[in-house]
């Protein structure tokens, strides 16, 4: 019986190092987050594009059975790159061989059938050692990819918008570009510090800002950041945070759609033809998806898909605002309730206690209802309803930090008020608001579109995520595609936010270090 | 290194350069417009917006959240197109035009103020059927083509959807003005009858169960099966006395005068501990006379909603002297009233009674009710076919309303004859002359009983003995409830839910219909539409085949408000070269 019960306990101890090992490797959670999706892509378009119409006495598309074929093929090829992954890390010498690193190669490959996991996991294998700069280019360069595939279904359409051809070449050059800069990281960025030969391509990286390149634009930070750091014994704060934050790779996958829809957000100016989505085209109305109308079509004959893309600006735009200002609100009235405390505090926290006391979507409503419908007031009444929040987060925080040592002696010194408001206290009390902050993203984008729903969003044509949901929940039981994309869209992007929230708050916490 | 640089550089720029500009430079000044509508009309403001930017206007558009909301938006006059629509409940082309065009119409947003409008809807106001066709063409062709007033969209068509598994359809009704009368509904097993309860829906709370005193969607069809009338419409809005409180009607020269044989079989129900009670009161003259007078008069009751439909009527009267009949000619035939009413009569006319309680037709004594007009004005049949002119007991009526005067009626203390909060409570008042009696109102439902004292035995006698009506937020729950099986019949429901209907085999009846969703122009002082050819230019950019595609097909084509009762031949031809023309012309005029 103990005999039984010892080998219990060793067995257990033994997972429990093999799923450490595992865990610890990027290597094996790429690939196997890879195989996960890949195979359920497979099964789903063997089901929906191959069974159903068999059932339904049709013949299947020959593109959908290519297209079921390869992903099934890709999906084996994964498990089988998985497997040896997996045997090598838990293996005695708890090295990848270089013959499996060889195979991410084809990994890498798989890239051309859309596949973007195998792309991360191939990228992510190939190389042994990779530092926080190789990851942020291959993703960046992941998404100009995405992007350029997401615009060529254009070329679909009867007509491309005229400055198609010219945006898809802009893109392709920047995704050449970006293949520059990973060789530039892999022969520079190494080392314990930047060479001073990746300054301009740093200089370069932080301009991806433009086009919405987050990834990027973040590299060019971090290299100048470590660059100008003069002890090279102690790292940077930040940087490590990063740093942690990218080693958790559910967050990163939220990181990457988010950058990806705001990216493809300016992209689509380019690319994308706004006429498509906002005017009615009767001959296409309630079209079921094609490749020329990938989401099909709504009552008014509008491409869903085009709105989608054109809404994420929208919707995004609005999330963005609709969580900055608050903060920059909240955060001053919470900063200001904890640093004077009696009677300020007082007062300013029992009028925020009213307006949290309001339910924040009635509140909304009421705003709205009251000076219109118009994308400012939605703005409006977004903010309003959640600056209370940010104000306790940023009181509570203030409260603990302003009596801290730094803070008085910064008073002994004679620091004014503000001086110590705005540059000891605040900088020390953002963590927690920022975390929020993320997540509030999510929430403003998914209070847009309930509001747009309700009809008290933004006009009815502009193509907001909520209003394309709305026009399709008409239709819910004759075409029910026009309602179960823009749904998709919308559960994308507040998933993406929560990831990366989740991520960013792990990263911040000095216990998880 | 430093080349690289740069071409990155101008990469990015030119990324950001094209990427935020984007936009055209050369499209010179646009006419900007701003199109004003609620949220239930937000489909039909879509299209007109989408129409009317690819005719090259700068429009914004304001979609307020509900109807009132838009009409405070309205008097503000803080717009240039405002989406209306008009329903013709009474089918008669007067009620079609007079209070939307004419200078001093109650719902002439737009500010229509044209003498010739005028002189034409009072002209065709005296005019027969026969006559006022041209008048009413030549009415829409200086209207709508020559100065461009009004905005036709579409003309809605009357969709009822039936569970025909329960209802025998060939017994339902789908008239084009007059609402669904029930009691030819009978079902498919007729055992059935006397038991189940006839399920339709209603969406509003009722406003009066008074008929002058409401003119509403909530009461409309209820009213008129619960209120008998002197005259009714057929199916196509011709003016009948089939299925009325008259045998025979006949309209003396000079369409001043109107004449009404009753008949004798019709009695007034009451309601006594939530059920149906026969009465032995004859519905007679004397309560013709005093629910007409009533209608005619703005002070008869505190809230008289449907003044404008019977302030034609100046005298109502019982004709006791055979003489009058006798030497008075009808308008159409020529032929004395007396030969006109007595038509197909079953024992002829012997003596004319004015007391209800002399009357019986079996031995040749009839009541011969005798409506005037101040002017020559015929198409008061079609207000007298209209619920409004249904016909109440003049003790009952009178029980209550005498209790107070007009002007010291208080809705919180005083109970008025109709009060749907009082019987809401249990205190049903209704002394009902229609094929059914209201038994009972809840937040949830209307019930209703057969009246035993309607016509019985003829073929007009209700074949339900029970019908109900349920309450649901609006027609797309409502097609929930139908799906169900909660309701057996719906009288209305959204264009896009017909297929889904039709796809579950349930039988859709789709007809004649006098809805129209026209728009007005805000010809004010000063606003742009008041010039004739930017409002041209809008006209032509509409295209109506846009709305019919979007509805399905079950929308029709439209001229003006009366184009589905008079067949004038106009028809809106979408054309964006004379738009732009017309355009041109407003810019160089503004120059």
């Amino acid at each position: 019986m103990a005999k039984v019960e010892n080998q219990k306990n060793i067995d257990f101890y033994q997972k429990k190092v093999k799923n450490r090992k595992l865990g610890g490797s990027l290597e094996f959670t790429t690939s196997r987050f890879a195989y996960q999706l890949t195979s359920v892509l497979a099964i789903f378009l063997l089901l929906w594009q191959v069974v159903m119409p068999i059932a339904q006495g049709n013949a299947p598309s020959v593109i959908m059975i290519i297209l079921t074929a390869v992903f099934a093929v890709e999906a084996l090829l994964q498990m089988f790159v998985m497997k040896k992954i997996e045997k090598e890390v838990t293996g005695n010498e708890g090295q990848i061989s270089d013959a499996t690193r060889k195979l991410g190669v084809l990994l890498i490959i798989c890239l051309v059938t859309g596949n973007l996991f195998m792309f991360i996991a191939g990228a992510m294998l190939v190389k042994k050692e990779k530092n926080l700069e190789y990851q942020l280019t291959i993703y960046s360069f992941l998404v100009t990819v995405l992007i350029i595939f997401v615009s060529f279904i254009n070329l679909f359409k009867e007509a491309q918008v005229e400055t198609f051809w010219l945006g898809i070449g802009l893109y392709v050059l920047y995704a050449l570009l970006n293949l520059v800069i990973l060789v530039a990281v892999n022969k520079y960025t190494f080392g314990k510090k930047p060479d001073k030969k990746f300054i301009p391509f740093a200089v370069i990286s932080i301009l991806g800002i433009a086009l919405g390149n987050v990834f990027l634009f973040v590299l060019g930070l971090i290299t100048i950041g470590k660059y100008r750091n003069k002890n090279e014994e102690v790292s940077v704060e930040w940087i490590d945070i990063i740093v942690r934050l990218f080693r958790n790779y559910t967050a990163v996958i939220g990181v990457l759609l988010v950058v990806f829809f705001i990216s493809l957000s300016i992209g689509s100016n380019l690319t994308f033809d706004y006429d498509i989505a906002i005017s009615n085209n009767f001959a296409a109305r309630l079209a079921e998806p094609s490749l020329k109308y990938p989401f099909g079509c709504d009552e008014y004959g509008r491409c869903v898909f085009t709105r989608l893309v054109f809404g994420a600006r929208i919707s995004l735009i609005i999330g963005l605002i609709s969580t900055i200002a608050p903060i920059i609100a909240g955060g001053l009235l919470g900063a200001m309730a904890g640093y004077f405390g009696g009677k300020i505090d007082n007062g300013i926290m029992r009028v925020l206690d009213v307006f949290n006391a309001v339910p924040s979507i009635l509140l909304a409503i009421a705003i709205i209802a009251a000076f219109g419908v118009s994308t400012i007031n939605l703005v409006l009444a977004l903010s309003v309803s959640s600056i209370p929040g940010y104000a306790r987060i940023v009181r509570a925080q203030v409260l603990g930090v302003s009596n801290q040592e730094f803070v008085e002696a910064a008073k002994a010194c004679g620091a004014k008020n503000g001086t110590i408001i705005f540059r000891h206290i605040i900088p020390n009390s953002l963590a927690p608001v920022i975390v929020q902050a993320t997540m509030g993203i999510g929430s403003a984008v998914l209070s847009t579109s309930s509001l747009s729903y309700l009809g008290l969003g933004v006009e009815p044509h502009v193509p907001e995520w909520g209003n394309v949901l709305k026009a399709g929940s008409t239709f819910l039981e004759t075409n029910p595609y026009i309602a179960i994309f823009p749904g998709l869209a919308i559960i994308l992007i507040v998933l993406a936010f929560n990831f990366f929230g989740d991520g960013l708050r792990d990263a911040l916490d000095p216990k998880l270090k | 290194m430093k080349k690289l640089v740069a071409l990155a550089l101008s990469l990015v720029m030119m990324f950001s350069l094209v990427a935020c500009g984007g936009g055209k430079d050369d499209e010179g000044e646009k006419v900007k417009i701003t199109l004003l509508s609620y949220s239930a009309q937000e489909a039909a403001t879509n299209i007109l917006r989408d129409q009317l930017v690819k005719a090259g206007f700068d429009v914004t558009t304001n979609i307020q959240p509900d109807y009132s909301s838009m009409t405070t938006v309205e008097e503000s006059g803080e717009w240039d197109i405002v989406m209306s629509g008009w329903t013709t409940v009474t089918g008669n082309p007067d009620y079609a035009t007079r209070d939307i065009y004419a200078s001093y119409g109650e719902y002439n947003g737009g500010g229509i103020n044209d003498e010739k409008v005028d002189e034409l809807i009072d002209k065709a106001a005296g005019e027969t059927p026969a006559q006022y066709v041209a008048t009413y063409t030549e009415l829409e062709n200086y209207l709508v083509t020559e100065k461009a007033y009004t905005l036709p969209l579409y003309a809605s068509r009357g969709i009822r959807v039936v569970n025909d598994d329960v209802v025998d359809i060939n017994t339902v009704k789908n008239p084009q003005s007059r609402s669904a009368f029930w009691e030819n509904y009978s079902y498919v097993d007729a055992s059935q009858n006397e038991t189940r309860t006839l399920m339709m829906y209603n969406t509003m709370a009722l406003t009066s169960l008074d008929p002058i005193q409401a003119n509403d969607g909530s009461i409309n069809q209820l009213s008129s099966n619960i209120n008998i009338r002197i005259i009714n419409m057929t199916e196509d809005d011709q003016i009948e006395s089939d299925g009325s409180l008259s045998l025979n009607y006949a309209i003396a020269e000079g369409n001043q005068a109107f004449y009404f044989i009753l008949r004798d079989d019709v009695f007034f129900s009451k309601v006594v501990d939530k059920h149906v009670q026969a009465t032995d009161i004859l519905v007679g003259g004397e309560d013709v006379v005093y629910s007409l007078t009533r209608a005619a008069n703005q002070k008869s009751v505190a809230s008289h909603k449907t003044y404008n439909l019977h302030n034609h009527m100046s005298n109502i009267s019982v004709v006791t002297d055979m003489n009058e009949l006798n030497t008075v000619k009808d308008s159409d035939t020529g032929a004395t009233i007396l030969e006109t009413l007595s038509k197909d009569l079953a024992t002829p006319v012997s003596t004319l009674v004015a007391a209800d309680a002399d009357v019986n037709n079996a031995a040749g004594a009839y009541q011969v009710v005798k409506v005037e007009t101040g002017t020559a004005f015929p198409q008061v049949l079609y207000y007298l076919a209209h619920q409004s002119a249904g016909i109440v007991n003049k003790e009952q009526c009178e029980a209550y309303n005498s209790k107070f005067t007009v002007e010291e009626y208080d809705p919180n203390t005083h109970v008025c004859y109709g009060d749907p909060q009082a019987v809401k409570s249990g205190e049903n008042m209704l002394y009902l002359s229609g094929p059914y009696a209201l038994v009972e109102y809840t937040d949830y439902e209307i019930k209703f009983e057969r009246n035993p004292g309607y016509m019985a035995g003829t073929e007009y006698a209700p074949k339900i003995a029970n019908v109900g009506m349920k309450f649901y937020k609006d027609s797309t729950s409502a097609g929930l409830g139908f799906r169900n099986g909660e309701i057996d019949i719906m009288d209305s429901c959204n264009t896009n839910d017909v297929a889904t209907f039709e796809k579950e085999g349930y039988h859709v009846f789709n007809y004649v219909r006098h809805a129209t969703t026209y728009c007005e122009f805000n010809m004010a002082e000063g606003k742009p539409m008041a010039d004739v050819n930017l409002r041209k230019a809008v006209m032509y950019a509409v295209n109506q085949e846009d709305y019919i595609t979007y509805n399905s097909g079950l929308v029709g084509k439209l001229y003006s408000s009366f184009s589905t009762l008079i067949d004038t031949g106009n028809e809106l031809k979408f054309d964006l070269e004379k738009s732009a023309e017309y355009l041109q012309k407003y810019l160089d005029a503004q120059k």
